[in-house]
Formats: structure tokens, sequence, C-alpha cells
């Protein structure tokens, strides 16, 4: 018998939860407080902007050594090193956006990294799924960086298309991001060429593990085998010290951007675990609805069979004595 | 009588040690259970065939049982007498397979192949076994070919040559018959025939007859779970196959 | 119906030898070097294509004149040819182990996981090193000492074991992390793409520091040697700790 009060109320019992709850409030929080960090960063903050020099790599000033690939007439950079901004004034505003973002993405990875060791050490699948949704919000942030970084890269430097381009493959950090969207999306690509929920899963956290740690060599080298000039970055304004106006905005951003993430990341767990539950829920009811008249235990079964074989034995024991 | 009274001396000292204790095995990602909570004891030397439909976790068992797939949750399991999660190397020198799957290299000779297990295993005195077994299995005509060009008979002849090699005292038998035309599986009936006595079977078919025929337990699984388990002495047939029937109607699809 | 002689069937509780780790490594190498030698599918293949990609570097490089300094690039495009040629050998080793299941019988054996993993990485290094031994002076032929300013001297490439070197320690590399991830890709769909896809990001901070290191002995210009060095510095830390991690990940890629 199909008793539809029990799908019933197994529904109920899905849509209750205090994940989303929670999700809920951090989410408008973080949006509140994103939204006040914008506000300020444009009205309140004061210009503070530096021209400052970096320092030249000393081979590449020795004439004789050609072992970088950039010879002089291909430095795009004065070559005393000053760098210029082109439009400081957005270069400056978009900094409080790109540099939470950017922090958000790193934290993001290692919690979905985290959760991949916590998957292949307990083999639970809400643990793959919270490191799944990990790489899911990682994509999201990834390419906020991206795109908040090559605003930036423009009004630093550059105002045409094509001179960026240059610029995106010489500065090591979104060479690091460019490397990490492939991370990215080689996870959902092999993901989704995997049969067998639990392969995916085991697949995905060792892939996980391994691109994340990765990410800090791909950094590292970047910065190692750099052959022009190192270029100005957001982060670097940091070092001249911040203006407390513009140090507020940045702090508010920076909490504002990580309650939206982890609202953002919550929320899709809570989703996915509902539709797993969901799934699971209609399977039952599919396999009772369609299986009702066969859909008889196993002691049922038995009792049929034992019968059976009763009445077996018994036609045997004619058979022998007509024998 | 006196045969009479050896065999059931043999049974009774069986009985005393199982070849294969399942207790409580379940296997499961997420809500889904591939294996839920199988629990049965083997006598050593017995013949066990596993019925049911497909996806009732049939082949997840045999994995599981040796080693290759971790049990879910307490469970617990030992083959030959060890547990295939603490103990799984020493389980795993007792165990042979015989799959559909040859699971020979095919671009090596026979005799390489043969010896490649024969290293794995750490088999002392590797030519001589390996003489041995080509002998018994009547393919030392063969032993410098390569693989690839042998008929499926002979392929599954080398297959049970190679799980043969280690002398091991459980034998798994993962649907051994599926994709053999009936002259092969003359062949492996006679095969099997000649070793029935010597090792403990587990056998995953399809074919309700032949399994009963060569079993002397069988085991009906639906659905991850146990719903028959009995010596094949206590199994009316007829009865047998209209659960066989049952289950597989019910079994998902 | 052939009558079987019980010989050999009979035998039971055998007196159980010792495992011997170094005999089950060695098995497998001997097993795939076999199985090269009478295929010849891996270096064949592998070699060929390595060729045919110095072809397409001919193309490429037809239009640019007698000004352009090749050795430049010649780094860069000798670490592409690498990358594409290992990506073919790795995948066919590992397709190998998979079509007839051969991996599961090697599961089955009493071997410690991390021998699997070990060999079969030894014998990809082995092959990706044999066909490097042939592509490679036919590539620094073309592009580095047959280049114009070789020729009159401008340039004078670092020694050759330097380059040897640089590319042994790439090669150890490649077969390292890339036999976990021609493990993952041949158990799913669309092999040859999913490896290209997994293993180009996880090689580029490798790649990089290559490129670096060769380029400057290819330069051979004043004080290249510390830039190699550190440069292999780099790819031997890399190679440490990445081979680590994989060594430590293939147990839960065999466990599924």
């Amino acid at each position: 018998m199909i008793r539809m009060s029990d799908f019933l109320s197994k529904l109920r019992n899905i849509s209750q939860g205090q994940e989303l709850k929670i999700a809920i409030v951090l989410a408008i929080l973080g949006g509140i407080l994103t939204t006040v960090a914008f506000v300020m960063a444009f009205t309140t903050a004061n210009m503070q902007y530096h021209d400052f020099t970096v320092n030249l790599p000393t081979f590449q000033t020795n004439p004789e050594t050609r072992i970088p690939l950039a010879t002089p007439e291909f430095q795009p950079q004065p070559p005393d090193g000053t760098v210029n901004y082109l439009n400081p004034w957005f270069s400056q505003k978009i900094f409080y956006f790109h540099v939470p973002v950017a922090w958000l993405s790193l934290m993001m990875f290692t919690l979905s990294a985290i959760f991949a060791a916590i998957f292949l050490k307990t083999r639970n699948p809400k643990s793959d799924l919270r490191s799944r949704i990990g790489m899911e919000t990682t994509l999201i942030f990834t390419l906020g960086t991206m795109i908040s970084g090559s605003m930036w890269t423009r009004a630093a430097w550059v105002n045409s298309w094509g001179e960026m381009a240059g610029k995106l493959l010489s500065e090591p950090r979104l060479v690091t991001y460019t490397v990490m969207l492939m991370f990215v999306v080689a996870y959902f690509v092999l993901r989704r060429s995997v049969d067998g929920e639990e392969k995916k899963a085991t697949y995905g956290a060792v892939f996980t593990l391994l691109a994340w740690l990765i990410v800090p060599f791909s950094y590292a080298f970047t910065r190692l085998t750099q052959h022009t000039i190192p270029q100005a970055h957001p982060a670097d304004a940091l070092n001249t010290g911040m203006d407390p106006s513009n140090l507020l905005p940045f702090i508010v951003c920076i909490f504002g951007m990580s309650m939206l993430g982890y609202a953002i990341y919550t929320l899709r767990v809570a989703e996915e675990k509902k539709r797993m539950q969901l799934e699971v829920i209609k399977e039952d009811l599919e396999d009772a609805l369609s299986d009702s008249h066969k859909q008889v235990g196993h002691a049922d079964l038995m009792q049929q069979y034992s019968a059976a074989a009763v009445l077996g034995t018994a036609t045997d024991k004619t058979e022998n004595k007509e024998a | 009588m006196a045969e009479y009274v050896h065999n059931n001396n043999q049974a009774e000292a069986a009985s005393d040690t199982p070849a294969i204790i399942a207790r409580g095995v379940s296997r499961s990602f997420g809500p889904r259970k591939a294996v839920d909570d199988v629990s049965f004891e083997l006598p050593e030397k017995a013949f066990l065939s596993i019925f049911g439909p497909n996806g009732a976790g049939k082949t997840t068992l045999l994995k599981v049982l040796s080693t290759l797939l971790p049990i879910t949750g307490k469970g617990s399991a030992s083959v030959a007498g060890f547990d295939v999660k603490t103990q799984a190397d020493e389980l795993r020198r007792r165990l042979g397979i015989i799959s559909h799957n040859p699971l020979l290299y095919p671009d090596l000779s026979a005799e390489e192949n043969l010896r490649f297990f024969a290293d794995l295993y750490c088999i002392p005195n590797p030519e001589e076994r390996i003489d041995e077994l080509f002998e018994a299995v009547e393919l030392k005509h063969r032993r410098y070919d390569v693989v690839r060009g042998f008929s499926r008979g002979m392929t599954q002849r080398m297959s049970i040559a190679r799980a043969l090699l280690p002398k091991p005292e459980v034998l798994f038998l993962d649907e051994p018959y599926s994709g053999l035309d009936p002259h092969a599986s003359e062949i492996l009936d006679s095969l099997i025939a000649n070793i029935r006595g010597n090792h403990t079977f587990v056998m995953v078919s399809h074919d309700l007859d032949k399994g009963l025929e060569l079993a002397s337990h069988a085991l009906i699984l639906s659905r991850g779970q146990i719903v028959l388990y009995d010596k094949t002495d206590n199994i009316e047939k007829e009865a047998f196959r209209g659960l066989y029937r049952k289950v597989v109607g019910l079994g998902v699809s | 119906m052939p009558a079987l002689k019980a010989t050999g069937l009979d035998a039971l509780h055998p007196v159980l030898p010792n495992i011997s780790s170094w005999r089950q490594y060695k098995a497998i190498l001997r097993k795939d070097i076999a199985q090269e030698l009478r295929t010849r599918e891996m270096v064949t293949s592998m070699g060929l294509y390595g060729m045919l990609v110095l072809v397409i570097y001919y193309i490429a490089l037809s239009q640019t004149g007698l000004d352009f300094d090749v050795t430049r690039i010649a780094a860069g495009l000798l670490l592409l040819m690498i990358v594409f040629t290992s990506m073919l050998g790795l995948n066919r080793s590992m397709i190998h182990e998979h079509d007839q299941g051969q991996l599961e019988a090697l599961l089955l054996a009493p071997i410690d996981r991390p021998i699997i993993f070990l060999a079969k990485a030894t014998t990809n290094l082995l092959f990706l090193l044999i066909v490097q031994i042939v592509v490679v002076p036919v590539f620094y032929i073309m592009y580095v000492s047959g280049s114009l300013p070789v020729q009159l001297g401008e340039i004078v490439p670092g020694p050759w074991w330097m380059i040897a070197l640089g590319l042994t320690i790439g090669s150890i590399g490649v077969a390292g992390v890339g036999t976990l991830l021609a493990t993952i890709s041949v158990n799913s769909k669309g092999r040859d793409f999913i490896l290209a896809v997994l293993f180009i990001p996880v090689m580029y901070p490798l790649l990089l520091v290559l490129v670096a290191a060769l380029n400057a002995v290819i330069g051979g210009a004043v004080g290249f040697e510390s830039v190699f060095w550190m440069n292999i510095a780099g790819a031997a830390i890399y190679n440490a700790v990445v081979i680590a991690a994989a060594f430590v990940l293939y147990d839960f890629i065999l466990g599924v």
C-alpha cells in the first residue's frame, strides 16, 4: 500500500532547515554592507594616489645579457620604472571591489579543497556536495576577479584592447587567475565526463586538491620567470599606507563581500541538498506507484516460496512412490 | 556408509571455519544502497551462486569481498579467514577471479602473461607452476603465441590458468559465461567441474539452470538485500525459479 | 570436449611466499617493455607525432625571414612538442591497462598501490625519454644549431647536457603527474580531451620554469647558468611536491 501522507510529510520536511535562514540573513546583510562600501568609495573616500616606482630586476639592465626575452625596445614602461596611471580615479575605486573579490575566490577555493580532503577521508557525499558548490562559488569569484582586474588594468595603463592583451600576459596575478579559471572549468568538465556519482566525487576531489596545490606554484613561477617590468598592482597601493577614509570602505567591503560569498555558497548547498532529497522521494514514489501491485515484502516472497517448496516436495514423494 | 561418514566429517570440519563470512556488509553512496546489510556464511569448498536482477548489487558485493571496494559503515567481511579491511593483502593472495573480461594483456604471449602474474603474486619457481598450468588447461602448444589471436574459449582457459596461479583458496566467478559461445561454455563447464572440489567458489550468474546445477549454496539478491540464502539441497527448483522470476520483476530495471 | 588433467589444478593450501615489492615493480616494468617491444605502439606514435609537430613548426616559421631569431622561441617550441607527444603517450599507456580490465587484475594481486603508481610512472618516463632522444636532436639541429645567429657565432648555446638535464627533470614531472591524470582520464568519456584539459593547467608552472631554463641555455648569454639553475631548482621543488601529492592521491583514484 502506498500512503500518500508519508510522501507529503517527507516533502514537508524538506522545506525546513536552518541553513536557508542563515543564508538569507547573510545575503541581505552582505548586500547592504557592499552597497554602503560602494557609496562610501565614491563619496567619502579621499583621492589617494601615488606615483610609485618599481625596482627593475638587475639582470635586465645589463645590456650584455639577453636571457629575459624582453629587450629594452619591447618594454612598454618608461625605463626609470615609474608607473603612470591613465585613469587614477577609476583605478582607485575599482580597487575596493577587486581585492575583496579576489580574496574571496581564494578562500572559496581553499574551502573547496578542505571539503575535498574531508570527502576523501569520510566518503560522505555531503562533503562532496560542499566541495562542488565551493568550486561553483570559486568560478563566480574568479570571473569577478578577472573582470574587475582587467577593468583596473585598462584604467591603469592602457586604453586599447590590443595593448591590454599584452598586459594580461605579464601580470602574474592575472595569469594565475587564468590558470585557476582553467582548473575550475576542467573540474566541471571532468565531472560531466565521468559516470557514477562516487567516481565523479572522487576524481573531482583528487583534482581539486591537486589544483589547489598548483596555484601557489603558478603564482610564484610566473613571478620568477617574469621577463617584463613588474607592474604595479592594486594591492601595491597598500604598501604606501591607506588613508582612514579609504580604509573604512575597504574593510566594510571585505566583510560585505565575504558575507555575500558565504551566502551564495550556503544557498547553493541548501538548494542542492533539497534537490537530492527530492530526487530520492521522487524515485521512491515512482517505484511505489509503478510496482505497487508487485510490492510484496521479502517475508511474503519467502512464504510463497516455502509454500511452493512444500508442494514440490510432495510431488517428489508421490513420484518416488510410483517409482 | 564409510563414504557417508567421511563426507559428514568433512562438512563438520568445514563448518568450523567458514571460507566467507559477511556480517552486515553495506555499500552505499548517498541515499542509494548498492549492497544493503548483507550477512551470510559460506563453508569451505562450497559453491555459492548469486542470482539477482541487474543492479541488485551482485557485482558490487563481489567487489567488496575481493577488496576492490571498501565497505560502507560498520559491517565486516572476511574471505579465507582474512578481513577485507585490515588484511587485504593476505586475502588477495588467497583469491582468484575469473570474469567475463579475460583480465589479460592481449599483446603479450600466454607465457608472458602468466609470468607477469606469477611475479605479482611472488610465486616461487614460476616456470614450474606455469608449466603445470599450461599442461592442465592444455594450452602448452600455444604458450609462445600472443593472446590477442586466441579464440574465446582459449582466452577463457588462459584466464582460468591466471586465476589459479597462486593456488587460491577461494575463486570468484563474475558472470564467466557471458559472451561465450556454446562450445566455449562447455569447455568452461568441464574446467570448473575439474576444480570444483578444490576451492571455495562464488559465482555471479544470470543463468539460473547453470548456476543451480553447479552450486551447493544459492543466494538471491534484490536491491542489495538477501531475499534467499540456502543450500541447494534444501531448495525446490520450481519454487526457486518462481521466486527468482518475482525478484527480477521487482528489481530496479 | 578435452578431458583435463588434474595436475596443477588440485594443489591446495600452498606455502605462501614472501611478497617482494621489488619483484612486483620489476614485473610491471618488464611487462610494459615487452608489450612495447611487441607493438611499438607508444614510441612509434609519439615519435611520429613529434616529427609532425616539427613539420608544423617549419610551416609556421616559413615566412619569418632571415632576420628572425628563432633561438628566442626555441625553448618554447621544444616544450610544446614534448607536451603534445607526452599527452599522446600517457593516454596510450593507461589504455593498455584499462580496456580489458587489466588494472582490476593488478589491483586484485597482493600489491601495494604505490608500487603500481611508481611502476607505471617509471615506464612512462622511460618511453618519454626514448622518444626525446630521437626527436630533440632533430629539433636542435633545425631550430638551434641551424639558426642564423648560432651559425654566425652571435649566439653560443650552453652545453647540451644542461638541455638534457632540463628535459629529464621536465619528463619526471610529466610522467609523475601524468600517470595520475591519465588514470583519471582513461576512466572518463572523451579520454584525450579530458587529459589535455586536466594536464595543461597542472603542468603550467613546470613548463614555465622549464622554458625559462632552456631559453637561458639556448641563449647562452653571460650568466645563463644562474638563471638555469634557479629555474631548475623551481622545477625540482614542483616535482617533489606535486609527485608526492600524486603518489598519495593515486590510492583514491584506484579505490572507486
